[in-house]
């Protein structure tokens, strides 16, 4: 990480907070209409795909229907569900949009997620050993972790992941490696557990049981209709959420540099931890501006279609403090972290040979 | 009809499965908001029918609730809520209309009175037009008439006559057999408001005896004195009714107490929209102390009479809130542990674990909350 001292953290934590200040300032109509048009978006892409679904046995319609409710998943997961629970709207006093309340459309349920991302993950970004979502305890992606034989398939595990991405993520505060090393027992995971399968049963029962029955002479193509949303939502947020941390250039922090941590220090590793990615306003909107995810990780709670006008004064403060700036286009910050899960698959000598040989 | 769907306990609980919230049938709103705001299921909507001008500082609003709206009783206030720069603000008037309008027209009325640096009444008076909508909540208050005739007696002072023209309405409506007296105070004849509803309701309805007085209109101030109570017949049979600014309730508080009249014969509604002062027993008190907001991880520490919401405001935090003056519970959570001392009634809290209104709590040492 880049050094900087006591001082310049201070200021770099100033010059921030600043530009904080000014959008929070600034909050107001402009920005509840932003959310409530997502929203209004969200209920007819769900209501139109759910609708169409049955007349699936056109293939056309089949595909359209299909895509409408996988983008409706992606929305309300990533630009609505997400954003909200980050109380990115708590200000707007409306109780449908408030964080501690709002329950999204996947797996995960809300509390797990408030509790493993918003406070772990937010507070402990990128400290290995503290932030799980870092490689999600299945994957090395650097060399703080020792090298395992099984590590040289963890290509294949990356895709299972990518596929089942919401179950992977409803079963994420399990912690399982940790009970399977006996740190924890599994007898203090019941709670969670219910809570989980409560969730869990109800999003099965929900795509798998209820629509596809409902439409009974259908059910075969509904049934295949909502896997494919499912499928659709989990490669895409498996990948988006992929890029902002695992790129080549995202780095890792020990956790005893970490210890009782000024503001500006946090503020540094948020910067250096995190990752871009360019496009047009469609994957702006479809990442939930997690292609801004270094501005969502030192403002995880201003509201997210913010960050293109944030990201410039952002960019004007690591210019006058040297930091890197991590961006590029999509296609080349996922190409770093295809690269990166295969490179740490392999044991480190053969990796740093690889390495060493000229491109 | 959307609204006609039976609510059964089945249907919601497959609504909660389907949509993942608490009140499913709210999930479709944002499309039925664009057709017609008034299907909206989230919450009761009312849309503006007509605005009269009462005085120059006071409108009343006639309003025209969903169908599927309570009803109510006279006296009884409501919240509303409207949307603010983005932000949706609630807050509690009484209505000024009687059940019988709402029975027979679906409408309902609320008279509202311009607050210096009021921002939700001043909104009100600035942007709100015909056919506009906002949230109308259900109607709650016990600030209601006798079931039997008895005699009444109503002091109001300025825009605290809300309630007793709906009060004064129903009696005239359902021909409420008793003697009635309303002792009006007003600053100058300008700000009487529902004039011509008064006068209209003092000839149609012979019980009523009307006495407007102007406070500000001679050198001396013309406040509440004793002859003016002497001058009710039968004072102590009497059920005397009081709203009004908080000089107005104590000084009447005190008079009626002196002629006699019992405690438990007086009705007084909340009428005031700024915190009322804390009463003397409470000022003497150390105020203040260090908060923990337990589920934010954050620590504040206040002085003085600083409720928990704003602390936590202050704090940058966004709790949940309504009204801000201890109605409407929307910012009720969990309080760990501390004493808190309620600004309302100026009486502290248990010291465990419990249920506080964020915005009229003050802290009384160190308290722990659960946001």
């Amino acid at each position: 990480m880049k050094q900087m001292t006591e001082n310049q953290l201070q200021e770099l934590a100033q010059d921030l907070n600043s530009i904080r200040d000014e959008i929070v300032a600034d909050l107001g109509e402009r920005d509840a209409n932003y959310i409530r048009r997502v929203i209004r978006l969200h209920r007819a892409l769900e209501v139109g795909g759910r609708v169409m679904m049955p007349f699936g046995f056109i293939p056309p319609v089949f595909v359209a229907a299909t895509v409408s409710l996988g983008l409706s998943k992606i929305i309300e997961n990533m630009e609505i569900g997400h954003n909200v629970m980050h109380g990115q709207y708590d200000w707007m006093n409306d109780p449908s949009l408030h964080s501690q309340s709002y329950e999204w459309d996947t797996a995960c349920s809300s509390d797990s997620w408030r509790r493993t991302h918003n406070y772990e993950h937010h507070t402990y970004t990128n400290i290995i050993g503290k932030d799980r979502d870092y490689g999600y305890a299945l994957l090395r992606l650097s060399d703080d972790e020792k090298w395992h034989p099984a590590h040289s398939l963890q290509f294949l595990s990356y895709i299972m992941l990518s596929v089942f991405f919401q179950w992977g993520v409803s079963l994420h505060e399990l912690e399982f490696e940790r009970v399977r090393r006996g740190e924890i027992r599994m007898r203090d995971k019941i709670p969670f557990l219910k809570d989980t399968l409560r969730k869990g049963g109800r999003q099965v029962f929900k795509d798998y049981v209820f629509f596809p029955l409902i439409t009974f002479p259908v059910a075969p193509i509904v049934l295949a209709g909502n896997l494919g949303a499912n499928l659709m939502r989990n490669l895409w947020s498996s990948t988006v959420i992929f890029c902002g941390h695992f790129t080549e250039d995202a780095e890792t922090f020990d956790e005893k540099d970490c210890e009782n941590e000024s503001k500006g220090h946090w503020y540094l590793r948020q910067l250096t931890g995190s990752s871009n990615f360019t496009g047009n306003k469609l994957m702006h909107l479809l990442s939930g501006h997690l292609s801004y995810q270094v501005e969502h990780h030192i403002f995880p709670d201003l509201p997210a279609h913010r960050y293109p006008e944030v990201s410039e004064k952002v960019q004007e403060v690591c210019r006058k403090y040297g930091i890197h700036y991590n961006t590029g286009s999509f296609r080349h910050q996922y190409g770093t972290v295809v690269k990166r899960i295969l490179k740490y698959s392999l044991p480190d000598r053969l990796r740093m040979r690889l390495e060493s040989q000229p491109a | 009809m959307l609204a006609r769907i039976p609510q059964t306990r089945a249907l919601h609980w497959l609504g909660k499965q389907l949509f993942n919230r608490t009140d499913p049938a709210a999930f479709f709103d944002p499309l039925l908001e664009t057709v017609d705001p008034m299907l909206v299921q989230g919450q009761t909507l009312a849309r503006v029918e007509q605005i009269v001008q009462e005085t120059a500082d006071t409108r009343t609003f006639v309003l025209k609730p969903a169908a599927r709206w309570a009803g109510f009783q006279a006296g009884q206030h409501v919240n509303i809520c409207v949307e603010i720069n983005g932000v949706l603000r609630t807050r509690t008037f009484s209505l000024s209309s009687s059940p019988e309008l709402w029975a027979k027209q679906g409408l309902v009325t609320l008279t509202i009175k311009r607050l210096p640096g009021g921002l939700v009444t001043n909104w009100l008076h600035d942007n709100l037009r015909d056919g506009q909508v906002l949230g109308l909540g259900a109607a709650f208050g016990d600030f209601l008439l006798p079931e039997t005739a008895q005699p009444v007696l109503f002091i109001a002072g300025g825009s605290g006559i809300t309630p007793v023209l709906s009060h004064l309405e129903t009696m005239a409506a359902q021909d409420f057999r008793a003697p009635v007296t309303l002792l009006y105070f007003v600053r100058t004849q300008q700000d009487i408001i529902a004039s011509e509803r008064l006068h209209a309701l003092e000839r149609r309805y012979t019980a009523l005896t009307l006495k407007i007085i102007q406070t500000d209109e001679s050198d001396k101030p013309r406040y509440l004195k004793s002859q003016d109570l002497e001058a009710v017949p039968g004072l102590k049979a009497r059920q005397v009714f009081l709203c009004g600014p908080m000089g107005l309730m104590d000084l009447a508080n005190k008079q009626l107490h002196e002629h006699g009249v019992r405690e438990t014969d007086i009705h007084s509604t909340f009428f005031s929209t700024v915190a009322p002062a804390l009463n003397a027993d409470l000022a003497n008190q150390a105020l203040g102390g260090k908060v923990q907001f337990g589920k934010s991880n954050l620590q504040a520490s206040s002085e003085g009479d600083a409720s928990l919401l704003e602390i936590a405001e202050a704090s940058g935090l966004s709790p949940r809130h309504g009204c801000r003056m201890g109605i409407c519970h929307q910012c009720s959570c969990r309080k760990t542990s501390g004493t808190v001392v309620n600004r309302l009634t100026g009486k502290a809290s248990g010291p465990g674990e419990e249920s506080v209104q964020l915005c009229i709590s003050i802290p009384h040492g160190p308290v722990s909350i659960e946001i």
